[in-house]
């Protein structure tokens, strides 16, 4: 019992090691983001708040925090509290099997890809369900979009991820950064470049981001499924969407550069890098494809809804088929570098 | 599911639903209103509804002195306020017979083309905002703001300026004024080409634009089109060139047009004749170091007392938008009996845009609208 008790407190402590950065980073993440775009934009973004403007995630929060939570009169009121509840669970919970570094893993399951295919497909009920349950027409006509979308991006992400899982021959997450191990030509990124280019971009519109908002297209749809939302409500969403943010980034970093894996080996400059432990490779790498998807939204305007259908489903999807047969090729042949 | 006051008025078809599309939307500019009716998220039937703008400019220029509505004009189109003061003064110039000077005339036309450009900035940023991309939006308003600058340097304000008054201008422009704008138009030229690549070659922005809100020629000539968004379907007609006005007879310009008839044609016309006004600002800065002189008539009359002749004028000018016009009828009194307004918009908000709209898909209405460069204050003055 007292064993068992012991063991529990020590999950939740490690949780609790993962969850509050991660909290922090999504906080920061929304100011880098404002901060980024604005310099982007010719503007200098937040700066009042604290030195520079770092005080502005706080302030944000504590804001949103006092706010009064309105709730529609003729919405259903159980649906509408669970919506962002159901929508910050999974991508919260798919944190569970991301190896940091080697061995620095909450749980380091066997099966890990497809529970992170699975948690990151529950994340839609969130939002068809806060679509549905807010009554509204902006916010019915955002969760449908939303439902269409993640059911054919879900498709072409999965099969970039079977390539994934084809090359490294498991699906331990750890596994597949180990079976990346060599040097910078080893990772995945060169021999599943197809496979790569499909998952950044169906990762930005699995987590319904510019170019592919058109589940809150502001100029459309206003704020398309959370248009009812106010103060905590609308803040989980948030937190949700910029955890599927980090999320998803890590995961192209762990499937395509190589985790925690240093980019100097295989070079001279290896044996001088090698102090730098490696969860900083991981979260390098996870940053750099973070500031991808904001210099993207600065960049790119909103796809249309049936414009990224097709792209979707006869684009994306006949890649990804096409080049897992010649992975599987490959890897029947035992193809050097990658795959002896 | 519909509040207290709400009633459909008509039916619908058990397949469709009716979406109010502002008047408090992102996607809208102004206080409009559109009652869109949806299939799905395809567009059946659009109303237009301009009245929460309502603010009665028309009725209003009677109430005041011929002198007093000039502070009022500007106000009927925000973002492009030099072309209705020029067209109410040259409406009442012809009605009273005053001469302009040779230079205020000049200064008019830098006013004017001016005001273009930062209308058509503006414009572009809008479009793009409407779909997503809002860095177009923020290099738009940071640029545009270079030139409000300048205006505020020659007129003391920076939007509602009241500088073009009957007769002249209000005053002469200060030193070292034309080296400033021609410095701003060198910038100017060095941006455009960033525009091009954040905007104009963007393959999303392409897909977006072409082949949505489509017009043929036939229709736009039909259905009262002018300005940018008549010549983006083929038709050089410009009234700088057709009924010219000031001294435009004078430049060097030319008229571009495109043939697509769809939101990026009108793009890439507005594109082409922001080059071109940055050419005409070029002749005028010329021309005004070598003209000089007064830039108003020396002996204004006692504003309160200011008596125009009885009769009726119209004038018209190419503004931003398209063409705009000014009826003003006098009966010999101090004040216009009737002053109307032909504002571009109130073709290209209603009828045009009710129109195009039809079959288009819901993301596409704001920027359909956007792209015919509609403004709102404008539709119902």
């Amino acid at each position: 019992m007292v064993d068992t008790l012991i063991y529990l407190l020590i999950v939740i402590i490690k949780i609790l090691i993962i969850m509050v950065p991660l909290m922090g980073a999504v906080a920061y993440l929304t100011l880098a983001e404002r901060k980024v775009i604005g310099y982007m934009q010719i503007r200098i973004g937040p700066n009042r708040v604290g030195f520079y403007g770092w005080g502005q995630p706080l302030a944000d929060a504590f804001k949103l925090m006092f706010k009064e939570i309105v709730i529609p009169q003729n919405s259903d009121y159980f649906l509408f509290f669970i919506a962002p509840m159901l929508c910050i669970a999974p991508a919260l919970a798919a944190w569970a099997v991301i190896p940091f570094a080697d061995g620095l893993v909450l749980s380091n399951i066997n099966a890990g890809l497809l529970y992170i295919l699975a948690m990151t497909s529950l994340g839609v009920y969130g939002i068809i369900i806060a679509g549905w349950a807010s009554n509204s027409k902006y916010a019915f006509l955002g969760a449908m979009r939303s439902a269409a979308q993640i059911v054919a991006y879900e498709i072409a992400m999965g099969f970039a991820l079977v390539g994934v899982l084809m090359a490294a021959g498991s699906l331990n997450l750890s596994e597949i950064v180990k079976a990346q191990n060599g040097s910078l030509i080893h990772w995945y990124w060169l021999p599943l470049f197809p496979l790569f280019l499909v998952y950044l971009i169906s990762a930005v519109a699995e987590t319904n981001r510019a170019p592919f908002d058109v589940a809150e297209g502001e100029a459309e749809i206003v704020a398309g499924f959370h248009v009812e939302y106010s103060g905590m409500l609308f803040a989980v969403f948030f937190l949700a969407e910029y955890a599927n943010m980090i999320l998803v980034a890590a995961l192209a970093s762990i499937m395509f550069l190589g985790g925690w894996l240093s980019p100097f080996q295989g070079t001279p400059l290896e044996a001088t890098f090698a102090f730098v432990p490696g969860i900083f490779w991981f979260l390098a790498k996870t940053s750099f494809f973070l500031f991808w998807y904001l210099w993207i939204r600065a960049t790119f305007p909103r796809y249309r809804y049936d414009q990224i259908m097709r792209l979707g489903w006869k684009v994306f999807i006949p890649i990804t088929l096409v080049w897992i047969v010649l992975i599987g090729v490959a890897v029947l042949l035992k193809l050097p570098p990658w795959f002896v | 599911m519909y509040s207290e006051n709400y009633r459909p008025t008509e039916q619908l078809a058990s397949h469709e639903f009716e979406l109010y599309f502002g008047p408090n939307h992102p996607g809208i500019e102004g206080n409009y209103a559109l009652k869109v009716r949806l299939n799905g998220d395809q567009v059946v039937k659009i109303t237009a509804d301009g009245g929460y703008l309502h603010r009665g400019f028309e009725k209003l220029m009677e109430e005041r002195l011929w002198i007093q509505n000039v502070a009022l004009v500007p106000r009927i189109c925000v973002p492009d306020p030099v072309p209705m003061e020029e067209t109410y003064a040259r409406v009442v110039e012809m009605l009273g017979g005053l001469e302009v000077p040779e230079r205020a005339q000049w200064i008019r036309v830098m006013m004017l083309e001016m005001s273009r450009i930062c209308a058509h900035i503006f414009t572009f940023g809008g479009n793009a905002a409407t779909i997503g991309q809002y860095s177009n939006m923020f290099w738009g308003v940071s640029d545009r703001d270079r030139i409000l600058d300048l205006f505020e340097e020659v007129t003391g304000a920076r939007v509602y300026h009241m500088y073009v008054t009957p007769g002249g201008v209000r005053r002469d422009l200060p030193d070292g004024f034309l080296a400033r704008l021609s410095q701003l138009l060198d910038y100017l030229d060095a941006r455009l080409p960033e525009y091009e690549d954040l905007f104009f070659d963007n393959p999303v922005v392409q897909q977006r634009g072409k082949n949505v809100g489509k017009m043929t020629q036939e229709q736009a000539l039909e259905w009262g089109v002018t300005g940018p968004n008549l010549r983006a379907c083929g038709l050089p007609y410009d009234v700088r060139r057709n009924d010219p006005y000031l001294v435009y007879e004078q430049l060097e310009f030319d008229i571009p047009i495109e043939q697509g008839g769809d939101v990026f044609a009108r793009m890439l016309v507005r594109r082409a004749e922001l080059i071109q006004s940055i050419r005409i600002l070029r002749q005028v800065i010329e021309k005004l170091h070598v003209i000089k002189g007064a830039v108003r008539r020396c002996h204004l009359p006692n504003p309160l007392a200011w008596n125009i002749p009885e009769g009726d004028a119209y004038a018209r000018t190419e503004s931003s938008k398209g063409e705009l016009a000014f009826y003003a009828v006098s009966n010999g009194t101090a004040k216009p009996w009737r002053v109307h307004v032909r504002g571009p918009s109130s073709m290209h908000a209603v009828q045009v845009l009710e129109k195009l709209c039809i079959g288009q898909r819901v993301e596409d209405i704001a920027q359909i609208m956007f792209s015919l460069d509609a403004c709102p204050p404008e539709v119902d003055r």
